[in-house]
């Protein structure tokens, strides 16, 4: 499995710093926190990752390969998924066509072969389905299949979006606040499913402005204020950290 | 008395079967999240290119046809290019002036094109069953698509096409791909209908069959293959039903149009399609809490 590795990364918008000099770590099989205040540029961070903006300067390595001029389509063929920040379902699409995009990445079957329908075609599609159900069934929503995905309560659209996420058995997966406004409970459980995710062997990036829910579930946290890393390190020496104290509740 | 029925209808069933050919094309593009009309241009370079090869160079015309889809396809994937960078309503634009170039190359380019004469005697050799053939392989094919990966990439770059691309979809090559298929429909269906009538004129690709094309698919739907199909049934036999209609074709599509996207935006065939579905599920919750499918 490989590790992801941000060194140095700046992002200008104009005058505006919304990343400067971030460096991170996120390794295979455990999930690593990015936290900070609103406007920390967190959410500029997973978009720099997933290749949605460019860097200004500094390098971004998935394994040996710099990922920082790639295009997004192409990181996430490589096997990076993400979810974002306000759910972004096809929401009147019904929840398995949601999963079966997920797909689209491990999928074979060429353009020719699409276009007259042959049988392996077809086939492809009958059994990406069965790996949508079976999917659903794993995070016990199997009986949620047909609907459309904008009718679904606010958690379960969450868990559907990370379901399709999932789909193609990413290497890295990008979370960003993916508990916002749910209750303990319903982050409770997501927070299992991260976790089990992470073992599975994924390097999963969690990003959260929710302090708590984080020590919890990350060996390794960094925090960010105002594009830059002030602090980094295991959950409990972090959150004693003076300044992380401060910028979350002013000095 | 029903091969009386069928002769004196036969007309408007091949205009039928060459407008769903034309819909279809259309469909395409915008299945793709791209807001493309350059179809009427396209279909009006397979026409003249058909037309003017077989005319003017003695080739065979089923050689034509396959020119005129060809030519089609280039045409259209040429015009992808710097319409990636374009989306929505500027994409409309350029391809509506994209249109406008082609209709007055029609015009002034009166040596190749026969200008506003246009073209005459050009040899009948496309008939019904010939258009029903077109057309029944163009439905396959559309609805093939709809049932692959690339259906589904379709579908993800018209809903969201960030989504589309953290999901590993190339936004540009999949465009491309709906250019490249839609321009061969066109420029085939072009082919079809200049060896089907006898002649070729300038305004028969003009303002009026961009509109029609996408009439067809507002009216019927976007979604499913059979919504362009209804749409352009409707909207073909609408005015031979009513006849004193007939005069005022545009007036009736327009205000059809504007009926149908403030009552109906999903067209007439989605909406239904919608409602069952809606009934299957409410039946399905009714008995037993949605229990498990």
């Amino acid at each position: 499995m490989t590790a992801l590795r941000l060194q140095n990364v700046s992002k200008r918008f104009g005058g505006v710093v919304a990343a400067e000099n971030v460096t991170i770590d996120v390794l295979p099989g455990r999930i690593t926190g990015l936290i900070g205040p609103n406007g920390a540029g967190k959410t500029t961070i997973v978009n720099l990752i997933s290749g949605m903006l460019s860097l200004t300067s500094g390098s971004i390595h998935f394994g040996e390969r710099d990922i920082a001029s790639t295009g997004a389509d192409e990181i996430a063929r490589m096997g990076f998924a993400r979810t974002f920040q306000n759910i972004r379902l096809f929401k009147e699409a019904s929840v398995i066509d949601n999963l079966l995009i997920g797909f689209h990445k491990v999928q074979q079957s060429s353009l020719m072969s699409n276009i007259v329908g042959t049988p392996s075609a077809r086939a492809e599609t009958y059994d990406i389905r069965a790996r949508a159900h079976a999917l659903l069934d794993r995070f016990e929503m199997g009986h949620f299949a047909d609907f459309p995905a904008g009718s679904l309560s606010y958690g379960h659209q969450r868990r559907v979006e990370m379901m399709r996420a999932l789909a193609a058995d990413p290497a890295v997966l990008l979370l960003d606040e993916p508990v916002a406004g749910m209750n303990d409970v319903e982050a409770g459980e997501l927070g299992d499913i991260f976790l089990d995710v992470a073992r599975s062997g994924i390097a999963v990036l969690l990003i959260e402005h929710n302090i708590r829910f984080v020590t919890n579930l990350c060996e390794q946290i960094f925090v960010l204020d105002y594009g830059r890393v002030i602090a980094s390190g295991p959950p409990e020496i972090v959150v004693t950290d003076p300044k992380v104290i401060a910028a979350y509740l002013g000095s | 008395m029903m091969l009386d029925f069928f002769t004196a209808y036969r007309p408007l069933f091949d205009v039928f079967l060459l407008h769903t050919g034309y819909a279809l094309g259309q469909y395409i593009v915008l299945r793709a999240g791209v807001f493309s009309v350059a179809n009427a241009g396209l279909a009006a370079i397979g026409a003249y290119l058909a037309a003017g090869l077989t005319l003017k160079l003695g080739i065979h015309p089923y050689v034509s046809l396959a020119a005129a889809m060809l030519a089609g396809m280039a045409f259209s994937l040429l015009l992808s290019w710097p319409l990636a960078r374009l989306r929505g309503v500027y994409q409309a634009i350029a391809t509506l002036a994209f249109v406008q170039v082609v209709l007055s190359l029609n015009i002034f380019a009166e040596r190749v094109t026969g200008g506003a004469m246009g073209m005459n005697g050009i040899p009948k050799v496309v008939g019904t069953w010939t258009l029903l053939f077109f057309a029944v392989v163009t439905i396959y094919i559309v609805t093939a698509i709809s049932a692959t990966r690339l259906g589904r990439a379709f579908d993800a770059i018209r809903q969201d096409e960030a989504v589309a691309v953290s999901l590993g979809v190339s936004v540009r090559f999949y465009q491309s791909v709906a250019f490249a298929i839609s321009g061969a429909i066109a420029g085939l269906f072009g082919g079809l209908e200049a060896f089907h009538g006898y002649a070729l004129e300038p305004n028969q690709f003009g303002f009026a069959f961009l509109v029609a094309g996408l009439s067809y698919v507002v009216l019927g739907g976007r979604r499913s293959v059979i919504g362009p199909v209804v749409g352009t049934a409707i909207l073909v036999a609408l005015p031979e039903l009513a006849r004193p209609l007939a005069e005022y074709r545009m007036l009736v599509y327009g205000l059809l149009l504007m009926l149908v996207i403030n009552y109906l935006p999903r067209g007439v065939v989605d909406t239904f399609i919608e409602m069952l579905h809606r009934r299957r599920m409410a039946a399905r919750q009714g008995s037993g809490a949605g229990g498990k499918s």
